[in-house]
């Protein structure tokens, strides 16, 4: 039976995906597909935050689950969480296809503070999205929704938008330093909220 | 290095957003503070949570269908495992035959490989001298490296330091921006303000203009003093004020005798366009005082006005005079 991945204590849970990740290293096929239905639903709402592209989603997240494959045994512990490392491949891949695209300007320019994330009314969770699930993200916006605003902003541009600091800091039309400070403080608050509320 | 930039440089390796700089300088860092990969490590794991704030999307179930069809024909990066295959009895008995009679061969088979195999171990040894060569090469070459490194991470730390500078510089511009601004707002307040003090100005100026002009007008006016024609009131005066551009007036009486009851004060307008005096209007005195105040307004226009006179008439008026006159003037 399918392991819930957010009905688990943080610990057990970033344990258990490891272990999934072990057995897809292995060549474990009931593990890989197990692992995708761990990852797959905020890895794909995250490819289709950053590219607003359904196809070009999937493709992201089929892009990085067979790098999963072929690189599980290359995961290391000691670099972050496996959900960490599978969603950098899957980013990774989302912001070079981004980054790669000729309407490039055109998409920035259409993505308005209201779908940057926050607002859940843009996009209401499908039928059957997992109560639990909704629980997670509940927590993780929840934790956002602490940060100052200026955080929060400069936190989303830096994971969904694909910008580099100078764009990031030309966007929101404040000193480069300034919008580092930012993404350190609020990166390293986010932290301390998600431990307390995950 | 203080820890503020080492979190700094965390966080931003975390959202992969180091510039190549940066990434030099982090790497460094890291080299001599091994902890800070760590706290790398858990910040980028706290970035990852941020995919949960995406809004909510299902992936279509083909999407999972065709990752597990394109795995069961791939290989994976595993080492494959051995697989046991189950062989018939016949074939067992077949292998042992066949094992004794090549068991001679294998014998001397096994002093020749042996022979082989020392050549071998031997070039194993010769191998292993060069790969431990090419090791210590190699760290020759990462020491070197490593200096290289610290001297880019100081390059680094100094153009931060350059940057600050730089920002702390644009900030000070943006305050003197912003100060400048809010005096151009605070002048521009005050145009604004006289403008509209100007059109208060304006508009009385032109209320004076107005006024002005209606005083020219008073130069029109005619002023006419009435005298009396009764004997038995012969202080009885009047004063009349006509405006001819109006075509109206105000006749001021004094002294005048009460009426009775069925009789009414008429005042008359001479104008010699007109063969009869134009009506204007009847009035009663204070029966106390003999005084009036009366704005008429005659029932014809008056091109000229060459007399004002009051008649004594029946209640109400009459077209034509038909009673005594008892004021006329001038």
């Amino acid at each position: 039976m399918t392991e819930s991945r957010f009905s688990q204590d943080p610990d057990d849970r970033h344990q258990a995906d490891a272990r999934l990740l072990d057995r897809v290293a292995a060549g474990d096929r009931a593990a890989f597909a197990e692992l995708y239905d761990r990852f797959s639903r905020p890895l794909y709402a995250t490819a289709l935050r950053i590219l607003s592209d359904a196809a070009e989603a999937q493709d992201v997240v089929h892009d990085a689950f067979i790098a999963v494959w072929e690189k599980a045994r290359t995961f290391e512990t000691n670099r972050g969480t496996a959900f960490s490392w599978v969603l950098t491949l899957t980013r990774n891949r989302a912001i070079d296809r981004l980054r790669s695209r000729r309407r490039r300007a055109e998409l920035l320019a259409d993505s308005a503070p209201s779908d940057l994330g926050l607002d859940e009314n843009t996009s209401g969770p499908s039928a059957d999205d997992s109560a639990t699930a909704n629980d997670r993200a509940s927590a993780v916006r929840a934790a956002v929704a602490t940060l100052p605003e200026d955080q929060q902003r400069a936190l989303e541009l830096a994971f969904f938008s694909g910008l580099t600091q100078e764009e990031i800091s030309t966007r929101l039309r404040t000193p480069l330093g300034t919008v580092k400070a930012r993404i350190r403080r609020g990166l390293l608050k986010l932290r301390e909220q998600l431990a307390a509320r995950l | 290095m203080n820890a503020e930039r080492h979190e700094e440089l965390a966080a931003l390796a975390a959202l992969d957003l180091l510039s190549p700089l940066e990434r030099a300088e982090f790497d460094a860092a890291v080299t001599v503070e091994p902890s800070l990969a760590a706290l790398a490590a858990a910040l980028r794991s706290s970035a990852a949570e941020l995919a949960h704030i995406a809004p909510a999307a299902e992936p279509p179930a083909t999407l999972r269908a065709r990752l597990l069809e394109t795995i069961a024909a791939a290989p994976s990066s595993a080492r494959p495992s051995a697989k046991i295959i189950a062989f018939p009895t016949w074939i067992a008995l077949a292998t042992a035959a066949c094992f004794a009679l090549t068991a001679a061969w294998l014998g001397q088979a096994y002093v020749s490989e042996r022979t082989a195999t020392a050549t071998l171990r031997d070039e194993q040894t010769i191998a292993a001298l060069s790969l431990r060569a090419a090791q210590n090469q190699v760290e020759a070459e990462r020491l070197i490296h490593r200096g290289e490194l610290a001297d880019a991470a100081t390059k680094a730390a100094e153009s931060s330091r350059v940057l600050a500078t730089l920002e702390s510089r644009l900030a000070a511009a943006s305050l003197l921006a912003s100060d400048s601004s809010r005096q151009l707002d605070a002048s521009r307040e005050q145009i604004a303000s006289a403008r509209r003090e100007l059109t208060v100005r304006d508009e009385r100026v032109a209320d004076l203009s107005r006024r002005l002009s209606t005083q020219g007008k008073l130069a029109d006016y005619k002023i006419a003093t009435l005298a009396s024609l009764l004997d038995n009131s012969p202080q009885a005066l009047a004063v009349a004020v006509w405006n001819p551009a109006g075509q109206e007036g105000v006749l001021t009486v004094r002294k005048l005798p009460a009426l009775a009851a069925d009789k009414d004060y008429q005042l008359w307008v001479v104008d010699p366009q007109y063969p009869i005096p134009v009506d204007g209007g009847v009035f009663r005195v204070d029966p106390a005082t003999g005084e009036a105040r009366f704005d008429f307004r005659p029932d014809r226009p008056v091109k000229t006005v060459a007399k004002f006179a009051v008649s004594l008439e029946r209640k109400g008026g009459v077209p034509k005079a038909e009673g005594p006159m008892v004021l006329i003037g001038p």
